[in-house]
């Protein structure tokens, strides 16, 4: 098992890097002065031509490229991302406040989805090729054919503008502090982001399912007298669930670029609206580092994934 | 000996009915197969696909006929004629600017489906080239192309999207550009791993042997039993990118808002007072993006189903 994962670490180092110098190269070659995005603004207006002559010697901006990205790589590691060009805020910062709302607006997607894909995809294998195995196809159909940003229109105008339930966007009001206060506004992004997500585990639990019913196990099951309830839930689920554990990995790029639009629509403050604010007054030193993140985001969930089915399967760690 | 009787007559059951509906179509000849490909009436069977296919060619063709069905330039701004609900005139209503919304949807449409479809065709055309000459050949070729597919597919596809838009800039061209440079990966491997379980048949040794060159062997000999699950390939990304430019150009960061798009339309839904209050102008084309997408995937479901031998059902 510790081979198993200190494998998957060791093919991941290198992709992490390669990924780490192409972002560095599009930041050299995006127009923008460097020295604009190390450097607090604040200290760099108030400095003339020499001191800032001076200042780039000192940063190494004179330096050849491979220095220049070393120096650049392990600030990063130590999480200093540099500023952002726009009002100078360091990245850091901006992303320490931001990166609580996404994640707010995602785990609440994330489990909805999960829960609610997996029931409607076992319910939906069970009752195959019945009414309500194609009325659920269609509606998965439907899901994953609509845009988002179209689902949030129509919630934004029943649930908010017409019926008043919940608020037009945003997180929270002025003296919202704890979660339960916050909750109106949590409701609709969550919901709508969560609707792509469900279709998708719902197709990928049904067809998992099936093919775990398939299996010559749940007939020796059957036939030892085990009450269907019981196979179908103990002996199918179960195997069934392999494949679902590894779709909350591959879903966490949907998420992120669901939460992306999701959260423009509803005005929430999150990494994916500073992102999208940042490619419109390309702010590159944001726009790279907010990318760079979400890489090394999906690349960890990926090892996080394999390690996942490795335990829950032992054939894959042992299979290599 | 008592003599036994048995009933000369039985009750009917639901299968003999069946059996003589099959029995009376073979006397008149309709039971044989209607000729050709399996595959195709497979196709034609799948009720949902059928559907797909005759949405999907509907607003294909409105598309490609727009001048002959409104009589309106998409463009053309009226100010005398702003916000007009939906009419006998206008047929889904004008915007903000006057401008024919019907018209807009008609040539909008053109413009979103040649992103789409031309983003998938090309994003093939690279992954097919690269993916079924490196998995034939293997070796460092291979390794090479898998590992710069790996970076590709490792960025959330719509984070590279607009990374790539803030570096390179809105147009038209750069949009399917830059879906094609993000969209190539998914239809690279999926030819890879074809090449590499048509490489182990007996048939591309005997072309070896005859002394036949790599790329001949890969692209005409090998690429053809591959194309079905390409072809679905084709057909869900196209969907996929028909999906993301909606979303970049309702961001305002798609195609250019001068030019009409289905995504730019949509654009001003974002007022909150138009959403609520002009519904024309965002209902009516939101609905035929989402009737779209939905034709396209049933269609690519049907393939699948119909291409795919090992898929029952």
């Amino acid at each position: 098992m510790l081979t198993y994962i200190i494998r998957r670490v060791l093919i991941l180092i290198p992709m992490a890097f390669a990924i780490c110098f192409l972002v560095y190269l599009g930041l050299e070659l995006t127009p923008g002065d460097a020295v604009s995005h190390m450097i607090n603004p604040d200290a760099l207006g108030s400095m003339n031509a020499d001191q800032l002559e001076a200042l780039r010697q000192s940063l190494g901006l004179g330096q050849p490229f491979y220095v220049r990205f070393w120096a650049w790589f392990t600030n990063l590691i130590q999480g200093n991302f540099g500023y952002s060009m726009n009002g100078g805020v360091p990245i850091g910062s901006i992303i320490a406040t931001r990166l609580p709302a996404t994640l707010e607006l995602a785990a609440v997607a994330l489990v909805f989805s999960t829960v609610l894909g997996c029931l409607l995809g076992v319910v939906s294998a069970l009752s195959r090729g019945s009414r309500t195995d194609n009325v659920l196809t269609v509606i998965g159909m439907l899901g994953v054919s609509i845009p988002e940003f179209f689902f949030g229109l129509v919630a934004i105008l029943v649930f908010a503008l017409n019926l008043g339930w919940f608020p037009v966007g945003g997180r929270s009001m002025p003296g919202y502090m704890t979660l339960w206060d916050r909750l109106p506004h949590l409701v609709l992004p969550s919901l709508v982001l969560s609707i792509m997500l469900t279709a998708g585990v719902m197709r990928y639990a049904r067809s998992s399912m099936l093919d775990a019913l398939s299996r010559d196990f749940i007939k020796t099951a059957r036939s030892k007298g085990i009450p269907e309830w019981r196979v179908n839930l103990l002996h199918g689920f179960r195997v069934a669930l392999t494949p679902v554990v590894v779709l909350i990995g591959f879903r966490l790029p949907v998420l992120i670029g669901g939460s992306v639009i999701i959260e423009q629509v509803f005005q929430w403050p999150g990494i994916g609206n500073e992102f999208i604010s940042a490619v419109r007054s390309q702010d590159y030193p944001v726009v790279m580092t907010i990318a760079l993140l979400s890489v090394m985001a999906v690349l960890l969930a990926s090892l996080i994934v394999d390690i996942l089915t490795a335990v829950i399967d032992p054939r894959v760690r042992l299979g290599e | 000996m008592a003599h036994q009787t048995y009933p000369t007559t039985r009750k009917r059951t639901r299968l003999d009915a069946q059996f003589d509906r099959i029995s009376a179509r073979e006397e008149a000849g309709e039971a044989r197969s209607k000729g050709g490909s399996r595959a195709f009436n497979k196709f034609l069977n799948n009720r949902l696909a059928v559907i797909g296919l005759i949405i999907f060619s509907v607003i294909v063709l409105t598309a490609i006929f727009a001048p002959l069905l409104t009589p309106y330039d998409p463009n053309r701004i009226d100010l005398r004629a702003m916000l007009q609900p939906p009419s006998w005139e206008h047929w889904f209503g004008t915007d903000r600017t006057g401008r024919d919304l019907f018209s807009r949807v008609l040539y909008g449409g053109r413009i979103s489906i040649l992103v789409g479809l031309g983003s998938a065709v090309l994003a093939a055309i690279v992954g097919i080239l690269i993916g079924v000459y490196t998995g034939y050949v293997g070796g460092w070729l291979d390794a090479l192309a898998m590992r710069v597919s790996e970076i590709f597919m490792s960025f959330p596809q719509i984070i590279l999207v607009l990374l790539l838009v803030s570096i390179l800039g809105q147009s038209l061209v750069n949009l399917m550009l830059i879906f094609t440079l993000t969209g190539w990966g998914g239809i690279y491997r999926m030819a890879r791993a074809r090449m590499l379980s048509i490489r182990e048949e007996e048939y591309v040794l005997a072309l070896r042997s005859f002394g036949l060159s790599r790329p001949l062997i890969a692209y005409k000999h090998m690429l053809p039993n591959a194309l079905g699950p390409i072809m679905v390939n084709i057909t869900l990304s196209t969907a996929a990118f028909i999906l993301q430019e909606a979303g970049l150009s309702f961001l305002g960061l798609g195609v250019p808002l001068s030019i009409p798009t289905w995504g730019n339309i949509l654009n001003v839904a974002q007022d909150l007072r138009v959403l609520q209050s002009n519904w024309w102008v965002w209902l009516p084309v939101g609905t035929v993006i989402s009737l779209f997408v939905l034709s396209v995937n049933f269609i690519g479901d049907g393939l699948r189903d119909a291409t795919d031998p090992s898929q029952q059902g």
